[in-house]
């Protein structure tokens, strides 16, 4: 099939759209950390890891998806032996054991187990037979992604491994869920609620109670929150300008090249800012949603649809955090905040997305 | 079929994420476009701090640049009890450098360290060396936070001038309170942007501070030493409650000292309960009625609006006078008839009442006002009391005879100068003033602004006045205020005090003596009261007398005044065996209910029932006779110098009036006539 591909087909609104965001995402990270020592040299980490992110797309584009739905097992596997890994050589930052030490590099595993999963819960949902998701599957499938789940909460990272969850839901959704069952899943997830409450970490309990009242304890755990809406709120219209937001510069404003990249950003450049950008992750969603339907066959349009589930829940749940919709689960905004794993996986999933539409033509 | 049924459920997920996505969306529009200013008030409000820039209060220097009041920085400790090792090593190093209690100490620190303070003052304003000493120990727990103290060098002098301070450094009594926003300044505010950990990021000035300023006093030191020490030693010895002086600079109205008695100690601390009394700065804040030395207005206002003259005749009744249903006395003895000037030499109460009956009420009332009584004399010192001046029209039928020889009326020591130097200076009524110039910091200095002086009566009828008044001191009730080397004028006053219990007047006595020197061109103006005296001594020729000849001399000398008469004068003329006491006794009066005190002595008691028996003073001597010619042989002056006509002029008890500089040429009455009792001997000097 390689040689129906062209230069042509290559999805260069996709492309370009993410270098847009990323190149923001960039500008932001300098911003915010130009003068704060210990990350001033964030931004050109990120421009090399967008660089090493653009090679991974190529790869990515390059190796029919087809192969790689073949591999999925050995993929599964080996994520899981590495996120087990995690617990026994990994790294440990921020009270969380996240990465693993690759030569010079240390790389979050759970980010590179997202585009497994999507792979995955493609290739088992394309194998089915029949219009409709049978229980026993539906669970097989659960179980098999709640594995790495589980793992990863545990590293304890409740944000990456909730991450997870909308591929399989919209998945599942897709490959024809039936309503009794969302009301079956819909009313164990409101039994399992207080058993998943109790068993989180302090830590996150807490964060769960600053979202429904962060003024309640401000110098506390709603700190974050509060200091982010000010950086957003003082943005107003058309921001204070880059490296001339108070709230990022005076260092208010907690992890501003990462997490709460999106306060930073909507402090600088204002809510005129704020709606460019976001309108350029609209318009990169609409574009691999396009691609899905686009999809020559249905293994494509899970892997799309996956990566585009993964992708709006990640901006959503972020800046919904940002500015107080949503608790602070410490996951980072896709394309724009620094950090070398997130950067890579996110390409390598555009790159899914530009695989299954250079084979679309199906001959 | 399958296809359109994954596009149904592609759109219902993309709806589904819309309305998600339109809650933030509405989450972002209210935060940055609806209430931005809320967020932007709250990101300042955790941004910026104001800074407070203290300013160190200013400087009271008296008139010769003499430091009357400074503040000092000072180290004060504290600690940081949560993190002090060990409270018991804490408390012996502690206790060991600042003399304290080791025990306590350590109580104190663990009791602070239990409460989880991070703070405890151990002791505030330390000495020196005691901070050097903790400062070596270089102890991370020990914090040492400069402290400003006020200091008053001359501890008691000028107490009640300067005042004092309250522990915040806020003036709290006499110059410090009046003029504290001066001496203050102004903090200056600094704002500051902080970041997370409050370290400041830039600074802009929201207000300049401005640095308290320094006053120079009016006040000589040492002519305030001198009236503190003479006013003391008076007090004392005389058995009164308090007292005051005033030296005031004729012509500038510069208050050259102003003491009181009992006096503080501003280093002292405000609480102390014995000191409560010490603080009332009495001569601007206490009035009390005057007694005679207030004839002096009553007899300017003569001069002014009557025909009488020094030497026109006054009938004194022979010693009491009817007023309405009272009867009038005089505190000692009587007279028939006195010269104007003699009714003031020798203080006839009844000659008093005739002269002001001859004013009337409105001109008195009139001259009161003029000579500055009524009304504050605009000092810059706390609570000055404008004294006591009823209206015309709220006289009653004793309120004129009272007044006139200065009852019913109450004045501050401060008023009696400003009344004083009219008559010292020709006339004018000039404010006192106790500021000279201000100062501040980076700025030239100012001289204080003078008000305007007023013309209150003529040149000539205070040049009378002083004539009069020079006879007061030269054959008069006021001889013992006689100065060395200075020519003086003056008067003397004794009222008895009344008593707002019983309603009538007591057994105490308010002594004052209010003069001026040298006669001719006067220098300077001094009131001495003495109160609530007891008994003989407390007549004011007696008491208050003395203090003014030592207090006006000394200040004489220290301003370098040219003396007008030589030096080492006997100290005493042959001293009559009756000094004339010139005391008021009314019979029969009783204050009326409305009125203020009326002079007025309860009934039956005459003036010699009156006088306290005690004082040797009063020792049975027959009254003068006041028929008996008085008056003495005139010498020959012509051909003499000044110095040997004054000289001479005093021996015989001369008042002489002098013209001109240079040697005697012509005289009046002419060498050899009877000088009738109070009038003078005019010489022309001529070279």
């Amino acid at each position: 099939m390689a040689q129906y591909r062209s230069l042509r087909d290559f999805d260069w609104v996709i492309l370009i759209l993410t270098l847009v965001i990323s190149a923001a995402g960039v500008l932001q990270i300098y911003s915010a950390t130009h003068d704060t020592p210990k990350w001033e040299d964030a931004w050109w980490k990120q421009v090399v890891w967008i660089f090493l992110g653009l090679v991974l797309m190529w790869v990515a584009t390059q190796i029919d998806y087809h192969s790689l739905l073949g591999q999925v097992p050995v993929l599964y596997a080996a994520t899981v032996a590495l996120l087990l890994g995690t617990y026994l050589v990994g790294t440990v930052i921020f009270g969380s054991r996240r990465w693993i030490g690759v030569g010079a590099f240390k790389l979050q595993v759970s980010e590179f187990a997202k585009l497994v999963i999507i792979l995955l819960v493609a290739r088992y949902l394309s194998e089915l037979k029949g219009d409709s998701l049978e229980g026993k599957e539906l669970l097989k499938l659960a179980g098999l992604i709640g594995i790495p789940l589980v793992l990863v909460l545990r590293q304890p990272d409740l944000g990456t491994s909730l991450t997870y969850t909308p591929v399989l839901a919209v998945g599942v959704f897709l490959a024809g869920l039936r309503w009794k069952q969302i009301a079956i899943a819909v009313l164990a997830f409101a039994l399992a609620s207080p058993i998943v409450y109790f068993s989180l970490q302090d830590y996150q309990k807490a964060r769960l109670v600053s979202f429904v009242d962060p003024a309640k304890d401000p110098k506390g755990k709603g700190y974050q929150v509060i200091q982010s809406k000010i950086a957003i709120g003082q943005g107003e219209m058309w921001g204070r300008g880059v490296t001339k937001g108070s709230q990022t510069q005076l260092r208010f404003l907690p992890v501003p090249h990462t997490d709460f990249i999106f306060s930073a950003f909507a402090e600088e450049h204002g809510f005129v800012g704020v709606v460019v950008i976001l309108g350029l992750y609209f318009l990169l969603l609409m574009q691999i949603v396009q691609n899905a339907q686009l999809a020559p066959d249905r293994a494509g349009l899970y892997i799309c649809m996956g990566i585009a589930a993964l992708l709006l829940f990640h901006v959503l749940v972020n800046v919904g955090m940002a500015v107080g919709r949503m608790p602070v689960t410490g996951i980072p905004l896709p394309l724009m905040s620094s950090g070398g794993s997130n950067t890579l996986s996110m390409y390598l999933m555009l790159g899914l997305v530009n695989n299954v539409r250079l084979r679309r033509f199906v001959n | 079929m399958q296809e359109s049924g994954e596009t149904k459920r592609v759109r219902l997920l993309f709806r589904i994420a819309l309305v998600w996505a339109a809650i933030i969306a509405a989450r972002l529009v209210h935060l940055q476009v609806v209430s931005h200013e809320e967020w932007k008030d709250a990101a300042l409000q955790q941004q910026e701090r104001e800074v407070e820039v203290p300013v160190p209060r200013g400087t009271i220097y008296d008139r010769n640049g003499k430091v009357l009041a400074k503040s000092l920085t000072l180290d004060s400790v504290c600690v940081n009890p949560r993190r002090i090792p060990d409270a018991e090593v804490a408390a012996r190093i502690l206790g060991a450098v600042l003399g304290q209690d080791t025990g306590e100490l350590q109580a104190k620190i663990e009791k602070a360290a239990a409460a989880k303070r991070g703070f405890l003052w151990v002791q505030r304003r330390i000495t020196r060396e005691q901070s050097e000493r903790l400062r070596n120990f270089n102890l991370d727990w020990i914090e040492l936070r400069q402290e400003t103290r006020r200091e008053y060098p001359s501890g008691q002098l000028a107490a009640h001038v300067i005042g004092s301070v309250d522990f915040q450094e806020r003036g709290s009594s006499g110059i410090e309170l009046a003029l504290d926003d001066d001496l203050q300044g102004q903090a200056g505010a600094v704002k500051l942007v902080t970041d997370v950990k409050q370290r400041a990021y830039e600074s802009t000035t929201e207000s300049a501070a401005l640095p308290g300023e320094d006053l120079t006093l009016t006040i000589d030191s040492r002519i305030q030493y001198t009236a503190e020490t003479e006013l003391a030693k008076a007090a004392i010895n005389s058995g009164a409650k308090s007292g005051s002086v005033v030296v005031m600079r004729v012509r500038t109205g510069e208050v050259l000292a102003l003491a009181n008695w009992p006096t503080f100690d501003p280093n002292g601390k405000l609480e102390d309960p014995h000191a409560i009394t010490g603080r009332n700065n009495l001569a601007v804040t206490v009035p009390y009625e005057p007694g005679s030395v207030f004839k002096v207005i009553t007899l300017s206002a003569a001069l002014e609006t009557t025909q009488l003259r020094p030497e026109s005749p006054i009938d004194c009744h022979r010693g009491a006078l009817r007023v309405g249903n009272h009867t009038v006395h005089e505190a000692h003895g009587g007279y028939g008839i006195l010269s104007l000037a003699d009714v003031l030499a020798k203080s006839s109460n009844i000659g008093a009442i005739e002269i002001g009956k001859v004013v009337g009420q409105a001109n008195l009332y009139e001259y009161v006002t003029r000579f500055g009584f009524g009304r504050p004399t605009g000092l810059p010192m706390p609570a000055e009391s404008s004294g006591q001046l009823k209206p015309v029209k709220r006289w009653g039928s004793m309120t004129l005879p009272s007044i006139s020889m200065g009852h019913e009326v109450s004045v501050t020591a401060v008023q009696l100068a400003q009344a004083c130097e009219v008559v010292a200076s020709g006339g004018q009524l000039i404010r006192p003033v106790i500021v000279l110039k201000r100062h501040r910091g980076g700025e030239a200095e100012r001289e204080e602004p003078r008000q305007a002086s007023r013309q209150v009566i003529r040149p000539e009828t205070a040049i009378t006045m002083r004539a009069m008044m020079e006879g007061v001191v030269l054959h008069g009730t006021g001889r013992n205020a006689k100065l060395n080397g200075y020519t003086s004028g003056g008067k003397t006053g004794t009222a008895k005090i009344f008593d707002n219990v019983t309603h009538s007047y007591s057994r105490y006595y308010n002594g004052s003596f209010m003069g001026f020197a040298p006669v001719k061109n006067p220098e300077i103006v001094v009131v001495v009261t003495l109160n609530r005296t007891t008994g003989g001594a407390g007549y004011g020729g007696q008491v208050a007398g003395p203090v003014f000849r030592v207090v006006a001399n000394d200040a004489l000398r220290i301003l370098d005044v040219p003396k007008d008469l030589p030096e080492n004068l006997p100290e005493n003329l042959p001293e009559e065996k009756v000094q004339p006491v010139n005391e008021l006794s009314v019979d029969g009066l009783e204050p009326e209910p409305d009125s203020e005190p009326v002079s007025s002595i309860p009934p039956g008691l005459g003036a010699a029932s009156n006088t306290p028996t005690q004082a040797p003073f009063f020792s049975p001597t027959a009254p003068r006779d006041p028929n008996a010619p008085t008056g003495v042989r005139v010498p020959n002056f012509r051909g003499r110098t000044m110095r040997d006509v004054l000289e001479k002029a005093t021996e015989s008890g001369i008042v002489v009036e002098v013209v001109g500089r240079g040697i005697a040429r012509a005289q009046a009455p002419e060498a050899g006539a009877i000088l009738p009792a109070g009038e003078r001997v005019r010489v022309q000097f001529d070279r």
